[in-house]
């Protein structure tokens, strides 16, 4: 019997490696490879041919002393000031708009979905024509008060006129994450809360917000991790200007890595930026993140 | 019998397969280009059955250098390519990848008929030649005519003051604009818009002395040209940020274009094609009236890689393009660019393309007077350190003239040393 046991789990042991094996072998190669290939590179000194040689810290002591590098991490904050806040609040106003719609909700789901899911380049190009010095907006702000909006050639307001756009595309699917959060909270909660006297304030910051807690740290953390990956809107609207107050990492990685010819600094510039941006994740789920028991 | 001829045709088809020689070749990604290239590499593998080119363009990525950089590293290098600028063949020759060509036999047979020695002059590497050019676009000024004649002006402002007059007359604040001064904030829209306009203001001066590694556009020259743009922007003459084609819709009246800009106006605004002046670009008020006008030659030419197998093969493939009696004229059918040869004007083989296309025809004019890019490996840095330290200071009236240019040559020369 139990040899027929020992059998039967050898038996499932080798049916689950041979089923979890494609995904392990996708990893090994898409993953640990290049994961491998990077930290030979941060500490190598490689021009596309050739065997890396290995220079130690050098590319390391370089990053903590480019400002430029310093200045694009500035920027991402930067970004993530406009763009966090404003994202969070204007995902929650939908996801609270789509909770009480009682008919059409596909139809509006679809509508917000739409800029999701629509191409980076083709949207850059249209706000970059709806926000010029002689596009619509400036023409008719210009007719009606006689002012202009220097949307993007405004050191100050280019990164923010950039996250507005962000925001456009990522608050009907953050804001569906919010929304199946709000429908997995049991109505009985806010009856018996009704019941005590509560009012829609007080049950929107005792229960509703509270009981969103995982939705939210979700959404945070996707919107950390997008920060720091923003590329396509600053490189097709302001190509990092004006005086490098849109320039991001990622654009500062790619010209380094395949203009300037330097893919060993990149690769370098490439690490710095994975661990900032999981430190931050891991500062925001330790502050934010809090146990929810629907029990 | 029967098997015995069946074995001899499977053994010939099995020798035929293996003594085909694969040669690699990468041209840029531009529809013109490629419906020309596409009927050249049927033609050459017609000739030469023993030789399969496997062409394609340059696979689609950020930018060509960003798809060629990945390749070597990858070990899929093609064996040619065209496409190359002078600034990231000085880049290849750096890291050894680039095969010397003025080595090879027959290469100065290909350069006299080609009448292009001059033009090599230019493109030459620590002395050396790794690169043929096949176009050299020279940058000029269009104009709408309709919108010139609007404002009495029969014909396009030549100097800097001129171009005042005529932006005073025009302008019409966040509705157009006389001139689009500056092209954007990338590194390459420097080509198009200050070095453009060094070189006409300079005759023709380099903007980097490359033998001493030494930024040099701090001169009287640049200081026109700064100053020019600093008036532009001063004045809200010009301005950056503006709407998709604006001088297709009349939103600006002139700006800086190549010669590639033709077939897109021919296809996209039909209607426009006849209110276009092409003018070279403007100069400082001083400039003598008798003396040309230079300017920015955005050229591009054919390399072959170290990397490949078939040295041999890949030059008698170049070779054969090169010396090809009908190359330059169909490549000009095709795209409308010049090629990079001295005989543009006077030889007989272009006059009947020149007498269909004056468009085109006025960029053949300034072949002869068309720069390429500094021959430096630190181009993208370089330039962007121009439009960090002196374009955008001017665009916002940051600094003044003298301070952006100084700014931007002791950053430059920091980096060039």
């Amino acid at each position: 019997m139990a040899k027929k046991n020992k059998n039967l789990a050898k038996k499932e042991a080798i049916k689950g490696f041979s089923i979890s094996s494609i995904y392990l072998v996708y990893a090994a190669i898409f993953w640990g490879y290049p994961f491998v290939w990077l930290f030979i590179l941060v500490f190598s000194k490689w021009k596309f041919v050739g065997k890396p040689q290995f220079v130690g810290f050098k590319n390391i002591t370089r990053v903590l002393s480019d400002p430029l590098f310093w200045k694009t991490v500035v920027n991402v904050f930067r970004f993530m000031l406009y763009y966090i806040p404003l994202v969070l609040l204007g995902a929650m106003l939908f996801a609270i708009a789509l909770n009480k719609l009682k008919y059409g909700k596909t139809f509006v789901t679809l509508s917000f979905l739409v800029a999701n899911v629509s191409s980076g380049v083709a949207y850059s190009i249209m706000f970059s024509n709806l926000f010029a010095v002689n596009g619509p907006v400036n023409r008719l702000l210009y007719n009606l008060f006689g002012v202009t909006i220097p949307w993007f050639s405004s050191p100050s307001l280019a990164m923010f006129s950039i996250a507005l756009i962000v925001i456009w595309k990522f608050i009907g699917y953050y804001g569906l994450i919010l929304y199946a959060g709000l429908s997995a909270i049991p109505e009985s909660l806010y009856e018996a809360a009704e019941l005590d006297g509560a009012n829609g304030f007080t049950k929107f910051f005792k229960i509703t917000l509270p009981l969103l807690n995982p939705s939210i740290v979700m959404v945070m953390v996707l919107a950390i991790t997008l920060a720091f990956g923003i590329f396509t809107e600053p490189y097709m609207i302001t190509g990092g200007g004006p005086m490098r107050s849109t320039l991001t990492p990622m654009m500062h990685m790619i010209t380094t890595a395949f203009q300037r010819m330097d893919p060993t600094y990149a690769a370098t510039m490439a690490v710095f930026v994975a661990g900032i941006s999981f430190g931050m994740v891991w500062l925001v789920r330790k502050i934010m993140e809090r146990e929810v028991d629907l029990v | 019998m029967k098997r015995v001829l069946t074995l001899s045709i499977v053994m010939l088809l099995c020798v035929f397969s293996f003594s085909v020689t694969k040669l690699v070749f990468w041209t840029a990604p531009d529809p013109q280009q490629e419906v020309y290239w596409k009927e050249l590499v049927a033609e050459y593998e017609q000739l030469h059955p023993e030789i399969d080119i496997e062409w394609s363009t340059i696979p689609a990525a950020g930018s060509s250098e960003e798809a060629i950089l990945t390749a070597i590293a990858s070990g899929r290098a093609p064996d040619v390519c065209t496409n190359i600028f002078s600034g990231f063949a000085a880049q290849l020759v750096e890291i050894d990848q680039l095969m010397e060509l003025d080595e090879l036999e027959g290469f100065d047979e290909v350069v006299e008929k080609r009448k292009m020695g001059n033009i090599l002059e230019g493109w030459k590497i620590d002395g050396k030649n790794y690169v043929i050019p096949i176009y050299s676009n020279p940058i000029l000024m269009w104009w709408r005519t309709s919108l010139l004649e609007e404002v009495g002006f029969d014909s396009p402002p030549r100097t800097y003051s001129e171009i005042y007059e005529f932006s005073k007359k025009f302008v019409i604040p966040q509705e157009r604009y006389s001139v689009q001064v500056i092209q954007g904030r990338n590194w390459w829209d420097r080509w198009f818009d200050f070095i453009t306009y060094y070189y006409a203001a300079s005759g023709g001066e380099p903007y980097i002395d490359a033998s001493k590694g030494r930024a040099v556009f701090n001169d009287e020259a640049g200081k026109e040209v700064a100053t020019f743009i600093d008036t532009m922007f001063k004045n809200d003459w010009t301005a950056v940020e503006l709407v998709s084609n604006p001088f297709y819709i009349g939103a600006i009246a002139g700006g800086l274009r190549g010669p590639w800009e033709i077939s897109f106006a021919q296809t996209q605004f039909p209607d426009i094609v006849n209110d276009i002046t092409i003018s070279p670009p403007p100069v400082p008020d001083n400039y003598p009236k008798d003396k040309p006008i230079y300017t920015f030659a955005d050229a591009k030419g054919l390399v072959i890689f170290k990397s490949t197998k078939h040295p041999e093969e890949a030059w008698e493939f170049v070779k054969w393009i090169f010396t090809k009696e009908d190359f330059d004229v169909k490549w000009l059918e095709y795209t409308k660019m010049p090629p990079a040869r001295e005989d543009l004007l006077t030889n007989e083989a272009f006059e009947d393309f020149w007498n269909e296309n004056p468009l085109a025809a006025e960029y053949a004019k300034y072949v002869a007077y068309a720069i390429p890019p500094a021959p430096i490996t630190q181009t993208v840095d370089v330039q962007d350190l121009m439009t960090f330290e002196l374009i955008e200071p001017l665009m916002y009236q940051k600094k003044d003239v003298q301070k952006a240019l100084d700014d931007a040559v002791k950053a430059i020369n920091k980096i060039l040393w």
